[in-house]
């Protein structure tokens, strides 16, 4: 949403692209662009980092020491800084195994904030490894079940690596589970976009005349009203108990009720850039001799568009669609950064979490480590870029190397 | 040049409608109203619900209501706000204005900084100059605003930390929320100008960096293509500078069409500027929006979105303007 304008160009490069990737060698078209795409530095590590992020996302229940909505009240540990693990043993100054301390929580005589200090007084907590936890099983693609936890340390101690929320939350554990929802949204919008926009661009194209006016106008209308207001008042409104919508789903949406309404609102305000590129595209293939070809041998108009044009514009439609993520990601986490996303008690998502850190009553300086989940929602975003970048490169005959 | 704008408007008329319509069928998407809540309160009658429907429209069907509502904006009413009960336009102005202000601001500072970044990236193309440009405009490209503001307040805060300790100043370089200072009336004309303005710098550099980083790179793209053409060749073997070059042969043609840009631009500056209000509490229109929209003033909403989608026609159009007067090659006709 953000960069229109460059997005824009580069779709433009990007359509050069696929028409001169249709002049291939002897090798197949995958492996020439696999080849190509290989020797992108830059996109190869982008692509690197997506997959960890990903993997990482998945088995967020096994790397995450808590569960997604996990806290106690007592003691207070709401806000709690990183906790500081330790490597050196104090009394003898060598390397050892890393252990934390318990913290207590104090206020602080002049700005009545509160402090929480380590307990070195009292006993080390060592880091476990492979830790069970039966009272927080999860499950991983969402099948199968486990307890199993990567790291953690006993009780009473408590180990967040990136401090807490105002719950008390771990923040480490959530920005894991928030992957799951942050990095999935923005592909599943991105189909349900492209689906729209290859019917209707599809037809458009095919047809001319008065359907396609009439598509290209429905484009243009919803072009018309910027989007993140469309976003806002789609999503709050769908969310509305008293919605139609929402009461066949039962009166409160479920997490996974929201999760399929943002995917279709993202999806549904996006496809009009999308089935503008693919009209064009169709509107000039559709005058190639094997289009005629396949009209004279008598193949039925569905045939002729969806067997023969839309997969004359696969390759361009991939670049398009990797270039189209980063932008679905952003306006996810700007949803859920509004409250208007998936919600804080069964889910999270990383623009939920940084929410946290504009709530009132908060002075960023006190509690900087809530802006953390920021940072793997830009990872995403630059690495999809990079990916598209270079896919783009890799499908452009005159970039080859 | 007249009829061309004449026509121009006239093409707008049907998208207007067609946008104006599907606001108001989504705002539909909702059963019930302001007044279904109000009717639950004890102390209103039946009567007084049913008066004040018959009032607003309400019991009207929908298409009837629509057609009522598109009547009287043309006549430039946007009806009443059922919240706070005074002329919607009353209500939506102010938000309207601050967050053009925003924008206009933005625009200004993009031009400003991706046309020397970009000239710079292609005249030095493959340096470490050109690297570091390209480095970080990818940053800015990924970087969410919402985020990239929260972290410039961070930082401005540690800032004053740092100048608290060393040179006892606690001041904040740059205002951090809000539009303008307490005691803000009372100031002159031109302090109050200066006030905004200093306001302004933090939340209208967020919401421009992304435009500056995509657009420094189109633009290197496009001067790199020019600057190897066939006429610029001919203005060096005629011996022309190398400024006169760069800046009245290639840049020209290579800024054009951020000019058609200008309109496609826009809609990411708006919705850009939304996320960066909520977190600078700038006084705009998505911090408005949200608000009605929570209370179901559904005509305030509707007045948001109508305006700005008015705004966003105007804005393209005035970008073919642009477009035409700055590309000798098009010709209205």
């Amino acid at each position: 949403m953000a960069t229109r304008q460059s997005a824009r160009a580069r779709l433009a490069e990007a359509a050069d692209a696929a028409v001169a990737a249709e002049m291939g060698g002897g090798k197949s078209q995958g492996r020439i662009v696999w080849e190509q795409f290989r020797r992108h530095r830059i996109a190869l590590f982008g692509l690197v980092i997506l997959t960890a992020m990903y993997l990482m996302a998945a088995f967020a229940g096994f790397l995450a020491p808590y569960g997604i909505n996990e806290y106690r009240r007592t003691p207070v540990s709401a806000f709690m800084p990183p906790t500081k693990v330790h490597w050196v043993d104090p009394e003898t100054g060598r390397l050892t195994r890393p252990f934390v301390y318990e913290y207590t929580s104090d206020r602080d005589p002049v700005t009545r904030q509160r402090v929480f200090v380590e307990n070195t007084e009292g006993p080390r907590y060592e880091i476990q490894f492979l830790v069970r936890r039966p009272s927080q099983p999860y499950k991983i693609f969402g099948t199968f079940q486990s307890d199993l936890r990567l790291f953690g340390v006993a009780e009473p101690a408590r180990i967040f690596l990136w401090g807490t929320n105002s719950l008390g939350k771990d923040l480490f554990s959530r920005v894991l589970y928030g992957g799951q929802i942050s990095l999935t949204i923005g592909v599943l919008a991105v189909w349900v976009s492209l689906t729209l926009g290859m019917i209707m661009g599809v037809i458009a194209g095919f047809y001319g005349g008065r359907v396609d006016d009439l598509i290209m106008r429905l484009v243009e209308v919803l072009d018309a009203i910027p989007g993140l207001f469309l976003l806002i008042v789609l999503a709050t409104l769908l969310r509305d108990p008293r919605n139609p919508l929402a009461q066949a789903f039962g009166l409160q949406m479920t997490s996974g009720q929201t999760f399929l309404m943002i995917v279709i609102v993202l999806g549904f305000v996006g496809w009009g850039g999308l089935a503008r590129t693919i009209r064009s595209l169709v509107l000039s293939l559709r005058e190639m001799d094997y289009a005629q070809a396949a009209k004279a041998l008598g193949a039925s108009e569905i045939r002729v568009m969806f067997r023969h044009l839309l997969p004359g514009t696969a390759s361009y439609v991939m670049v398009v669609l990797t270039l189209a993520i980063p932008g679905f990601i952003l306006a996810e986490t700007g949803l859920s950064f509004l409250g208007l996303g998936p919600s804080e008690v069964d889910s999270a998502s990383w623009g939920l979490l940084l929410r946290d850190a504009t709530a009132r009553g908060i002075s960023i300086q006190f509690v900087p480590w809530l802006l953390i989940p920021g940072i793997p929602i830009f990872l995403a975003v630059l690495c999809w870029n990079l990916v598209g970048d270079g896919l783009r490169d890799a499908f452009d005959p005159r970039k080859r190397r | 040049m007249l009829p061309f704008v004449i026509r121009r408007f006239f093409h707008l008329i049907p998208t207007f409608l067609g946008a104006t319509l599907l606001a108001f069928l989504i705002s539909q998407l909702v059963p019930g109203d302001f007044l279904t809540t109000k009717a639950l309160e004890p102390n209103v009658r039946q009567e007084t619900i049913d008066r004040l429907r018959a009032q607003f429209g309400l019991d009207q069907p929908i298409m009837v209501q629509y057609v009522r509502w598109m009547g009287n904006i043309v006549r430039g009413d946007l009806g009443m706000s059922f919240a706070s009960n005074q002329p919607v336009v009353n209500v939506i102005r102010r938000p309207i204005q601050n967050s053009l202000y925003l924008v206009v601001f933005a625009t200004v500072l993009l031009w400003a900084m991706a046309i020397p970044l970009g000239v710079f990236s292609a005249v030095r193309q493959y340096t470490l100059g050109d690297q570091a440009v390209s480095a970080v405009s990818y940053f800015g490209l990924a970087i969410p605003n919402f985020f990239f503001a929260q972290v410039l307040i961070l930082s401005i805060f540690l800032f004053r930390g740092f100048t608290r300790e060393n040179f006892g100043w606690s001041g904040l370089v740059f205002p951090v929320a809000g539009m303008t200072s307490t005691g803000w009336e009372s100031f002159t004309p031109w302090q109050q100008f200066w006030n905004i303005v200093h306001h302004m710098i933090v939340p209208g550099f967020v919401v421009a960096t992304a435009g500056i980083a995509g657009f420094t790179r189109v633009l290197r793209g496009q001067m790199i293509e020019y600057l190897q053409s066939d006429f610029i060749r001919t203005a060096r073997s005629k011996g022309l500078g190398a400024r006169a070059i760069t800046y009245k042969h290639a840049l020209r043609p290579a800024i054009i069409p951020f000019i058609a840009g200008i309109g496609a631009l826009l809609p990411s500056l708006i919705g850009g500027a939304g996320l960066v209000e909520i977190v600078m509490a700038w006084p705009g229109i998505t911090p408005r929006l949200l608000d009605a929209i929570t209370r179901q003033d559904i005509y305030v909403v509707l007045g948001f979105l109508v305006i700005s989608s008015l705004l966003l026609m105007i804005g393209n159009l005035i970008s073919d303007l642009l477009l035409a007067v700055a590309d000798p090659r098009i010709r209205f006709s």
